[in-house]
């Protein structure tokens, strides 16, 4: 398994759109995603949008992204861009 | 976040029957309308429909959560509305939609108002004993219970 630390950067948080957009960039690999809020137990299965968003995380929430299995080092680097690309929104 | 508080008695629709998204969407939006909630109904319509156009507000399991900020809402508002045949909301599980929530927030709204909202109502989706108390409801006062019991 392997983790990557991201921090949330765009401006609205982590709304519906956001968690689609990782959800569909998660749903491409095989591996097993999750994202949890870093320094808690709150974990959440990041090939589902609902899980996400009950994540609340806004600007500047810290996180770990995790992948487990055959595609992980692909599936985390792309997500962590993702995220750190604040989903290309502004 | 209470968010039985922002229900608006008059904006939820059980059953709405409906043909399909848009008519839904205009369904929901004349309910807040009608509550005092949103003053300019085009308005409000327009943002919630450029929304729907960035990506389907359809988060699966059966539920979408359209929402909108727009300068033609006076005050924060949710709307709810079980149909009566499931509507096909483009949702990315690709499933049609049994209820809505629908979000209406003032263009003024401090912060991240309407994501708070989209925050309290999807810890409360992700439970499957919830939602299948959300679709067994009939009418306002029900639903007002069940969303601050749970």
């Amino acid at each position: 398994m392997l983790t990557r630390e991201a921090v949330i950067v765009n401006e609205s948080g982590f709304h519906i759109r956001p968690a689609q957009l990782f959800t569909e960039q998660a749903a491409k690999f095989t591996s097993k995603i999750s994202i949890a809020v870093k320094g808690t137990n709150t974990v959440a299965d990041g090939k589902s949008i609902l899980g996400l968003m009950t994540l609340g995380l806004a600007k500047g929430s810290e996180i770990v992204i995790s992948a487990e299995g055959a595609d992980e080092q692909e599936a985390i680097d792309a997500l962590a861009e993702l995220v750190q690309s604040g989903f290309g929104e502004a | 976040m209470q968010i039985s508080s922002l229900l608006q008695e008059q904006a939820v629709l059980i059953p709405l029957n409906t043909a399909d998204k848009q008519t839904s969407i205009e369904a929901m939006v004349d309910a807040l309308a009608a509550g005092g909630s949103v003053t300019d109904r085009d308005a409000y319509l327009q943002a919630i429909l450029a929304r729907e156009q960035t990506g389907s507000t359809g988060i699966g399991f059966g539920f979408a959560i359209p929402h909108g900020k727009s300068a033609g809402v006076s005050r924060a508002a949710l709307a709810f509305a079980k149909f009566a045949r499931p509507v096909d909301w483009d949702s990315l599980d690709g499933n049609p939609v049994q209820a809505a929530f629908m979000i209406a927030v003032p263009a003024e709204a401090a912060g991240n108002e309407h994501l708070q909202i989209l925050i309290a109502l999807s810890r409360k989706l992700i439970h499957e004993e919830f939602r299948e108390q959300l679709l067994q409801v009939q009418n306002a006062e029900q639903l007002t219970d069940l969303l601050e019991t749970i």
